[in-house]
């Protein structure tokens, strides 16, 4: 499995904050992606449509995930119909011994890849590459971060951080082409490379959108046309599916394909959706000869098990939460440690890795809900990332996760809001105590007691105002001659 | 036809496994209630009807849209009054491209739009991208490459989103409207309809009338090959053809 780097949270999201460019390439991209998306929703639907939209296709989701036995079956049995194989991993080791197995019978050197986020939690490529087999990056940005050596930085955009010049240089290094500023040219270099590439592959490996139960159908949705590729030219090619990908009926896929792209991207389709649910007819002129349609746990059980986690499980990877995020906004893709970032990578990434090595994801968020709003199948992210810090704080991970000092000040506090007095007292202290550290508003650094100061290392604290508003409250209600109890005096 | 393939063995397992997360201990036999799932033949035959009339009835205004749509997401759209206008909307297409290797599918459509004849007159010669007895595999995908642009028909448009679908099928390769850099895509009004919804519908009943026959595989061609992988910038023509004609007869 891809390693877990989640617990280098607050330090890689440090990094990003002061790298430059990085914020500039978010900024840009993110405007761009929160436009398009209103625009065309907008354009088409309206809010009201699009809310029924979304709340059928959450209902959907829910119920498939409810009978989740029931539709894996259907999958099963509607694959196996088509002539194509239907494994069952219950994580990524086993996952990657059958893509393995499948490779090695069938004596493949080459193994071409449309993009997938499971692949991505499989390391799959380390694993070919292991055994000497090539495995290729087909989807522009997948390419240049396979090229840089890296992960996605974003689910629909993974090399949105890289500048032209950066995948120049890579081109040039990898490659052997010559520098140039032109994108397009860029694009031309990546194609030629990559035709060499579709024309030798034995194997292609792809994710998996959706995968309609009742017949078998793998839908795949893709812009450049190498998801296409990658289920038309080479001989074998290999599915691989998080096991929550499914949606019962063939005529829900016209619901999700409204859904999906306007969500992502911002646009009414992408220019190319392939359904594929086996191998070839005989009478075909072209097309893989074996389908293998491998489905992954690999902790999504964890999710499952949990009644509230479980709706997590809806998500349909189109991105949007992340693009709404100010955390994501800000931090950027690296920053979560795994496959997926975001808000929804915060909600995933504890349950389905570690939630010790993951712990710090749940706080990433302000709870500010426009991840809710967005969410094409409703995900409640703020709820979720709230139950995960209940458990990170109740020690559901077998170790007291407060300190000391957390459990004192929030005893205090407890104490302080049932009782109005003791609550002005300590708020009178509070200005007293901090006061003398205030310039232009704004506390920017408490020395004393470990946790103030702590707060105050990344952010500014507002500075208390120098009389409460309870005070101002009776002030003000004297000179208007107004009895504290709201009753006009006479 | 070739023996079903076997079950994972760890099919039982996985599936208890799912089982005991979702709190059951028995699996489920009655099919959840899900609408678009239980309808059986003849109902799907009755509601494809109603699609079928309604698409008939609005056809001119769908046609309509269809070209709104398609223009939107960067097809070159031109309509037809006759067969015989279409040819040489293609012909004049190919060499206003400067197109020098052609090839086409083998589809009924062409029986009616004589595109070869048309495609002589301005000096190219369509090849058909079939394998034939001739051709091996490895031969047919050269061709699809070295080609620079394929004409074929389509099974049906959607006038919502502007995507053809186009099934594979014998005289119909797969790389013959993906390979090629320049894509001219033929239409019947016949083969257009209103929405996905449409669509779906439609190809649910083509499925259960094949029994088993049913085509394992198609696409939806909705515009150009696109990205904008690199500094979000708008690029046309990666893997797939940048350059799209909508051919429209009627
Ligand atoms: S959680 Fe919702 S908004 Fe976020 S990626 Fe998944 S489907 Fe999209």
């Amino acid at each position: 499995m891809a390693e877990v780097k989640s617990a280098e949270f607050k330090k890689a999201s440090g990094r990003a904050l002061r790298d430059e460019k990085l914020q500039h390439a978010l900024e840009h991209v993110m405007e761009h992606f929160v436009g398009a998306r209103a625009n065309i929703i907008e354009s088409d639907f309206g809010d009201e449509s699009w809310e029924s939209m979304r709340t059928r296709a959450a209902a959907i989701k829910q119920s498939t995930l409810e009978h989740l036995d029931y539709y894996l079956d259907m999958v099963d049995k509607s694959v196996r119909r088509n002539g194509g194989h239907v494994y069952f991993a219950d994580d990524a080791a086993q996952a990657n011994a059958i893509v393995l197995d499948i490779a090695k019978r069938n004596g493949v050197k080459t193994v071409i890849k449309s993009k997938s986020m499971v692949s991505e939690e499989m390391g799959v490529n380390h694993i070919l590459e292991r055994e000497g087999i090539e495995p290729v990056e087909t989807d522009l940005g997948e390419y240049i971060i396979q090229l840089a050596g890296e992960t996605p930085f974003h689910i629909i955009a993974p090399a949105m951080h890289k500048t032209r010049q950066e995948v120049s240089s890579l081109f040039q290094e990898w490659l052997k082409t010559a520098p140039t500023q032109d994108i397009k040219r860029l694009c031309v270099y990546a194609r030629d490379a990559l035709r060499e590439k579709f024309a030798a592959a034995d194997m292609g490996i792809s994710g998996a959108n959706f995968v309609v139960a009742e017949t078998g159908t793998v839908c795949l949705v893709t812009n450049e046309g190498n998801g296409r590729m990658t289920t038309s030219a080479p001989r074998i090619h290999v599915v691989l599916a998080g096991m929550e990908k499914i949606v019962p009926a063939i005529e829900d896929l016209a619901l999700f394909l409204r859904l999906l792209p306007r969500s992502a991207t911002g646009q009414r389709i992408t220019s190319y959706n392939t359904f594929v649910g086996g191998p070839r007819a005989p009478s075909d002129e072209d097309g893989p000869e074996e389908f293998h349609l491998v489905f992954v746990d690999n902790g999504r059980l964890n999710l499952l098990r949990d009644e509230v986690m479980r709706e997590a499980l809806r998500c349909i990877r189109c991105g949007a939460c992340l693009n709404h995020c100010p955390v994501y906004q800000k931090i950027g893709g690296h920053a979560y440690g795994w496959v997926y970032s975001g808000p929804i990578g915060a909600v995933v990434t504890p349950p389905m890795t570690n939630m010790k090595v993951a712990r710090d994801l749940p706080y990433a968020s302000t709870l500010c809900g426009t991840c809710k709003d967005v969410c094409p199948v409703k995900i409640d992210i703020p709820r979720l990332l709230l139950h995960l810090r209940h458990k990170v704080a109740e020690g559901a991970l077998g170790e007291r996760s407060t300190t000391w000092m957390e459990r004192l000040f929030v005893g205090q506090w407890h104490g302080a809001m049932r009782n109005r007095r003791a609550l002005e007292g300590k708020a009178n202290l509070g200005r007293l105590l901090t006061r003398p550290f205030a310039r232009g508003g704004k506390v920017r650094k408490l020395p004393f007691a470990p946790m103030v100061s702590g707060w105050t290392a990344s952010r500014d604290f507002p500075a208390p105002a120098p009389k409460s508003f309870a005070r101002l409250w009776r002030e003000e209600l004297a000179q208007d001659n107004v009895h504290p109890n709201g009753m006009e005096q006479r | 036809m070739a023996p079903t393939p076997e079950e994972h063995p760890n099919k039982a397992a996985f599936l208890l496994r799912v089982r005991s997360a979702l709190g059951r201990t028995e699996p489920i036999v009655h099919m959840p209630d899900h609408p678009s799932l239980k309808s059986n033949a003849m109902r799907q035959q009755e509601k494809v009807r109603t699609i079928v009339a309604r698409n008939e009835a609005r056809r001119s205004p769908t046609l309509d849209r269809l070209a709104r749509t398609a223009a939107a997401a960067s097809w070159n759209v031109r309509r037809a009054g006759d067969a015989e206008e279409a040819a040489s909307i293609v012909a004049e297409i190919a060499q206003q491209s400067g197109v020098k290797n052609l090839v086409r599918s083998a589809e009924d459509v062409f029986k009616r739009v004589n595109i070869d004849t048309a495609l002589r007159s301005v000096g190219v010669s369509p090849a058909i991208l079939a394998s034939g007895r001739s051709r091996s595999r490895g031969a047919l995908r050269d061709m699809a490459f070295r080609a620079d642009m394929g004409v074929t028909g389509v099974s049906y448009a959607i006038a919502e989103t502007a995507s053809c679908a186009v099934i594979p099928r014998k005289g119909v390769a797969r790389l013959a409207s993906l390979a090629p850099p320049r894509l001219i895509l033929l239409i019947e009004p016949e083969q257009v309809l209103e929405t996905l919804d449409d669509f779906f519908a439609v190809t649910r009943l083509n499925r259960m009338q094949a029994r088993g026959r049913a085509t394992n595989y198609f696409n939806f061609i909705s515009g150009p090959s696109r990205t904008a992988d690199i500094e979000q910038t708008l690029t046309i023509g990666v893997h797939g053809p940048g350059e799209v004609h909508m051919v429209i007869l009627g």
